[in-house]
């Protein structure tokens, strides 16, 4: 279809599945960082902010020679969860962990900004009403963050969707396995000859790409609306 | 003269000498070369700017990127690769001196444990190289760009293990990232040059392929058309002469008498 | 009963407060400043100050000396802020139920259709709170501290933020809260017309420290307790609609004397207390003829006090109850007023604004 061969299709399977699953798995850490960062003072608070940008500021692939020293099955977190059938080494799932790491920060950025948005009296007033700091959030500050949640989670899946240094350099290039869209295209811009499939790709990231956008800023809008109290 | 105006003088001069300084003074060669030459060449290329005194730019890459860079226009004036693939590519687009090229080095490729204690193997049609990974993985670099994963798997094709072995390969960018996962230990074996074993401590070799399971690993060389200068010319003489040659052997490469 | 009493220090501002607070509103008087919102927070939770002891019906919210300080969302308060702050995401009626959730088994259940209806928000409940107005968004918050089932409300200057038209709408609210309702409310206002109007209990706060606290009458006949200065004073007088005149004014009787004031909707035979602006007082010693003013009450001198400026507060005893004048002290002099001495305290009907006339319970 589309003049697409198997290995291509394969790509974008594997892209999806990949983006979805680092998105997803990360979205409650991000939740959780974003409003700590964004609510709380505590020692080390400076620390945490610099450690969740880190993977902005490294170069992808020394973040993905880190994973592998830590994830790697025989590293420190890697040994231990390979007792528990947990295993990242040249699997998609430490695809989605890469991807996962170096889309964290911005998903922790967007959703730390709508925290900070939200008034804090009313969350105040939540709180004379009887609502402990967990319902507190759960009722008031996490609808009012709603489409900030939406906005991080496009972004990082937008940004998983790109992801190549780190993953070729922590999981290689695996067809079907670890050949995300990005490993793909590369492998085809190193065959002479091979442009031809690369192109093919780079439109339907771009293509994924813009849909997932153009629904965000939909879905965004119609949240803030419900949000604005109107 | 006033204080001020004086050091005025002093920028200025510095600037002038600074411009007027490469005619008097030392060139620059840029040579573009494989990144398993690196160890070599560094050697080489100290040599020759001790004895010259001219300076040596050297930018170390994977053969497939730096012929891209070479046709994107890179102003380069060697070019050392570890593929006669790319060279060719080059000569099919007049970017080389075809003259100058020449066949410089030769390397072998090599099965690599991370286990020191591995025992030695035969590499032959015979071997068991799927039960040797043990469900682990076989890292080499990228097979279908990158030369030594080109050759490790025409190597295991000619052998008859490719189709054996293909689901459990794992691919690296370029072959020190193939390098890296049997380092770690993340993958128990790897396909690489013998030079590259040679230059990571944390491998052992455990086998050498057969030279006639794959094509001549060949290094050539060529001056780039856009080369300018006497120097150019003058460093890749060096490169094809008897301190090189040393150099080059003590890093694992062969060197072809030409 | 609220028992509280606090010591917290800000830069440049320390807290010394102890008072109780009976059923009823309650009224931390002052002027901005003082203490009072300060006051409020803690015991609501939402500061904790150095030193500190609060109470209600013997449940301990805070006591500083042992540890415990039970946080905001277990003190089960209702608090009233001044800027509503209701929550964008909920309707009105998501908003009012909101509290209903979190109330214990053993908080007492009010009525939802009951406090709906006493707030007149019953059109309102399908609204969103981004598309009401000042007024509505301040009874909706009435009503969902309220239907939180909270052992206290409190109330930061609830009516700062409206303009003078929405405050006259909401007052009464807060009256028949204060009348309906069993809760104990711990109000705080800069207003003297709004404490005279809703307070049952008086706390006057002036400078971090209390002046006085009681029955509000007390209180703001006291011309030594001016907490918010000498213009705002005022005595709250005590009286009974006799009837209405056809010529827009209602009499009333207060401890027998007639008062004629602007016409009040309240019927004749209820109770209401009025506040006498001390500025609007005229002081005569003979009962004057011939005046426009209609309302004349007849009394003793019981203090004189002057201050810095020209100014001097006298308190009248009456047949209505304590009256406070500010006059010039030359007045004063050349009336040859002193303790002891009989004069008529002189007022305008139309000096007696609306504002000014509230429902007479809950006065002490």
């Amino acid at each position: 279809m589309w003049g697409l061969g198997a290995e291509e299709w394969q790509a974008v399977a594997l892209s999806l599945r990949v983006a979805a699953l680092a998105t997803l798995v990360s979205l409650p850490f991000a939740v959780f960082t974003a409003h700590l960062l964004a609510r709380r003072a505590f020692p080390g608070k400076a620390l945490l902010n610099g450690l969740v940008h880190l993977p902005l500021i490294l170069p992808p692939v020394v973040t993905g020679y880190i994973l592998l020293l830590l994830f790697g099955t025989q590293g420190p977190i890697g040994a231990p969860l390979k007792e528990i059938g947990v295993i990242f080494a040249f699997r998609w799932t430490g695809a989605a962990l890469a991807a996962g790491i170096m889309a964290f920060p911005l998903m922790v950025r967007a959703i730390r900004l709508s925290i900070e948005a939200v008034d804090p009296r009313l969350e105040q007033a939540a709180a004379t009403l009887g609502a402990s700091r967990a319902w507190v959030f759960a009722t008031v500050t996490l609808p009012m963050i709603l489409p900030g949640i939406l906005a991080g989670g496009i972004v990082a899946f937008a940004k998983a969707m790109g992801e190549f240094g780190a993953t070729i350099t922590f999981v290689s290039n695996i067809p079907g396995q670890t050949q995300t869209i990005p490993l793909a295209i590369y492998a085809f811009l190193e065959v002479p000859g091979a442009e031809g499939s690369a192109i093919r790709l780079v439109l339907i990231s771009v293509g994924i790409a813009m849909a997932a956008l153009l629904l965000s800023e939909l879905l965004a809008t119609r949240v803030a609306r419900r949000v604005g109290g109107r | 003269m006033p204080p001020r105006a004086s050091l005025r003088f002093a920028f200025l001069s510095l600037v002038l000498a600074g411009g007027i300084a490469p005619v008097a003074q030392a060139d620059t060669v840029t040579v573009f070369a494989a990144a398993s030459t690196r160890n070599a060449l560094e050697e080489i290329a100290a040599a020759y700017e001790a004895n010259t005194g001219d300076e040596v730019v050297m930018s170390f890459a994977g053969s497939s990127s730096l012929a891209r860079q070479i046709e994107a226009g890179a102003p380069a004036d060697i070019f050392l690769s570890a593929n006669p693939g790319w060279m060719d590519e080059l000569e099919d687009k007049s970017l080389i001196v075809p003259e100058t090229r020449n066949d410089l080095l030769t390397n072998s490729i090599v099965l690599v444990a991370h286990d020191a204690q591995a025992p030695k193997v035969e590499i032959g049609a015979g071997l068991d190289l799927s039960a040797m990974l043990a469900g682990g993985h076989l890292s080499m670099a990228m097979v279908d760009s990158v030369p030594a994963g080109l050759y490790g798997k025409a190597a295991l094709t000619s052998l008859g293990l490719w189709d054996s072995v293909e689901p459990q390969v794992a691919q690296a960018a370029n072959v020190r990232a193939a390098l890296a996962y049997v380092a770690t230990g993340e993958a128990p074996l790897g396909i690489v040059y013998a030079t590259d074993a040679v230059a990571e401590p944390g491998v052992a070799v455990v086998g050498t392929f057969p030279a006639d399971s794959h094509p001549p690993i060949v290094y050539p060389v060529a001056l780039l058309a856009a080369a300018q200068g006497a120097t150019a010319a003058d460093f890749l003489t060096f490169l094809q002469g008897p301190e090189a040659r040393a150099a080059f052997e003590r890093q694992g490469f062969g060197v072809t008498g030409d | 009963m609220l028992s509280v009493s606090l010591r917290h220090r800000f830069s440049g501002f320390a807290l010394d407060a102890a008072f109780d607070a009976p059923p009823g509103i309650t009224v931390l008087f002052g002027r901005s400043g003082s203490g009072k919102t300060t006051v409020v927070n803690a015991v609501a939770g939402l500061l904790t100050p150095e030193e500190g002891h609060i109470a209600i019906d013997g449940r301990t919210l805070l006591d500083t000396r042992t540890g415990v300080s039970l946080p905001t969302h277990r003190r089960r308060l209702g608090y009233i802020f001044q800027e509503a702050r209701l929550f964008p995401h909920l309707s009105v009626r998501g908003n009012l139920r909101y509290g209903r959730w979190f109330a214990p088994r053993s908080a007492p259940r009010e009525d939802m259709a009951r406090v709906v209806e006493m707030l007149g928000i019953g059109h309102l409940l399908d609204r969103r709170p981004g598309g009401l107005s000042g007024g509505e968004r301040q009874r909706v918050a009435i009503g969902r501290a309220l239907l939180s089932g909270p052992g206290l409300i409190l109330a930061d200057e609830p009516l700062a933020a409206l303009d003078e038209a929405r405050k006259a709408e909401i007052l009464p609210y807060f009256e028949r809260l204060r009348d309906e309702v069993s809760v104990p409310i711990l109000y705080v206002s800069h207003s003297a017309a709004e404490v005279a109007r809703l307070a049952t209990t008086v706390v006057a706060l002036q400078d971090g420290r209390v002046l006085r606290q009681g029955p509000a009458a007390e209180v703001l006949g006291d011309p030594m307790v001016l907490p918010t200065g000498v213009r705002g004073a005022g005595a709250l007088l005590a009286a009974v609609v006799v009837r209405h005149h056809e010529d827009g004014l209602t009499e009333l009787s207060a401890g027998g004397v007639p008062l004629f004031i602007p016409r009040v909707p309240q019927d004749a035979g209820r109770k209401l207390r009025l506040r006498i602006a001390a500025q609007e007082v005229i002081l005569s010693r003979q009962r004057p003829e011939g005046l426009s003013a209609l309302n004349i009450l007849p009394g003793t001198v019981e203090s004189i006090r002057g201050g810095e400026g020209p100014g001097a507060m006298v308190a009248l005893a009456t047949p209505a109850g304590r009256v406070l004048a500010r006059v010039t002290r030359r007045s004063a002099d050349l009336l040859g007023l002193a303790v002891g001495v009989e004069c008529h305290a002189v007022v305008k009907s139309v000096a007696i604004a609306p504002e000014d006339v509230g429902g007479g319970e809950g006065t002490a």
